[in-house]
């Protein structure tokens, strides 16, 4: 009895589950279901569809190089029956399962909690750009406005009355200086 | 009875992409068009007469795995579109059995490599010796950099886990 893989979407195949395909070049593709059946005859690519492993580990969602990934494999290598290794296999398999397990889960959890940060920094942001919405810019304007006006009437009531401006001609006023006017009589005229 | 007895078509209409998917009018693999152009590219452009094929079997397009009635409409055909859409599918490495051992966990996962992809040789180049030739894209030292720190920092969480068990 054998655990297979899927080609399309690596998941685990049963016996009595799935279909096996063999190209006429002798290669068998092994399917665990019509739904990855149908993708293969389709053409599909399975690192572009994204429910399968393979997308998943290209796209670095899932831990990719570990040293515990290379004890189960395919190493077309006969070993004769022992029942010492067979016993030493199994508590191993155990163990080895064990691991990976934790390692893939805390792949996974340090993967989301950068994603919590992320998602922390873009709240705040979007909270500092929607201000208005928030709390509109009208808040308060009225109020505003009635201070300011207060505040100009009282520097109004400070300022004092202007003094008193006269414009003279520039060449009149000339000429007159020419003529040896002192600016005592200047003043006398215009009054 | 007062049911309807009448089988519901869930699939009504679509004759034509059935009958596209069967066994029988399977074309090439990308994973056995690169192995083509790995191997026999010689051979495959330069193939001998065959009065079943079209044209003879003497215009054959390796990376479409199509052949064609003249040497004009080769030409064209490498001008189209659906030759360079087929071309970038071939950059990248093409998926395999042992990739998807890989992706479940049997071996270490490898990502694809890219490669530089080219248009075959004409007749008379592979007459003289000239072969499709796939370059692998030189990586961006970016990657590298990337790669190596990830690593020493699994090693060491890695330590810190044998100190726990």
């Amino acid at each position: 009895m054998r655990i297979d893989t899927c080609y399309f979407c690596s998941s685990k195949i049963y016996p009595g589950h799935g279909v096996h395909f063999v190209r006429n070049d002798c290669k068998i593709f092994k399917f665990c279901r019509g739904k990855c059946h149908k993708a293969f005859k389709k053409k599909k690519n399975p690192r572009k569809v994204a429910w399968t492993k393979a997308h998943r580990k290209a796209a670095g969602k899932e831990l990719t190089i570990d040293p515990s990934f290379e004890f189960e494999k395919r190493r077309n290598v006969p070993i004769k029956y022992n029942r010492d290794t067979w016993q030493k296999a199994i508590t191993a398999i155990k163990k080895v399962t064990e691991i990976k397990e934790r390692r893939e889960k805390h792949f996974v959890m340090e993967r989301l909690r950068k994603g919590r940060q992320v998602e922390i920094q873009m709240d705040v942001k979007d909270v500092q750009r929607n201000m208005s919405l928030i709390r509109s810019p009208a808040a308060g304007l009225r109020e505003r406005r009635a201070k300011e006006e207060a505040e100009e009437d009282a520097l109004m009531d400070e300022d004092l009355p202007e003094e008193k401006i006269t414009y003279v001609d520039a060449r009149e006023l000339e000429k007159r200086l020419e003529e040896g006017m002192t600016e005592a009589d200047l003043e006398m005229l215009e009054s | 009875m007062g049911m309807v007895q009448k089988r519901k078509k869930m699939h009504y209409g679509d004759t034509h992409l059935q009958r596209r998917w069967r066994v029988r009018n399977r074309r090439r693999d990308l994973d056995q068009i690169d192995e083509d152009m790995r191997t026999r590219s010689g051979e495959l452009i330069n193939q001998s007469v065959d009065l079943d094929k079209p044209g003879f079997a003497q215009f054959y397009c390796v990376h479409c795995a199509k052949y064609f009635i003249d040497d004009r409409s080769m030409q064209a055909h490498f001008r189209t579109k659906v030759h360079k859409r087929r071309l970038k599918a071939l950059e990248t490495e093409p998926y395999s059995i042992e990739e998807s051992e890989r992706a479940a966990g049997r071996g270490s996962f490898k990502q694809p490599k890219k490669r530089v992809i080219e248009t075959q040789p004409s007749k008379e180049e592979a007459k003289a010796g000239k072969r499709i030739k796939i370059e692998e894209k030189p990586e961006d030292s970016n990657d590298m950099e990337e790669d190596a720190p990830t690593t020493s920092a699994k090693k060491t969480r890695k330590r810190a886990k044998k100190a726990e068990t």
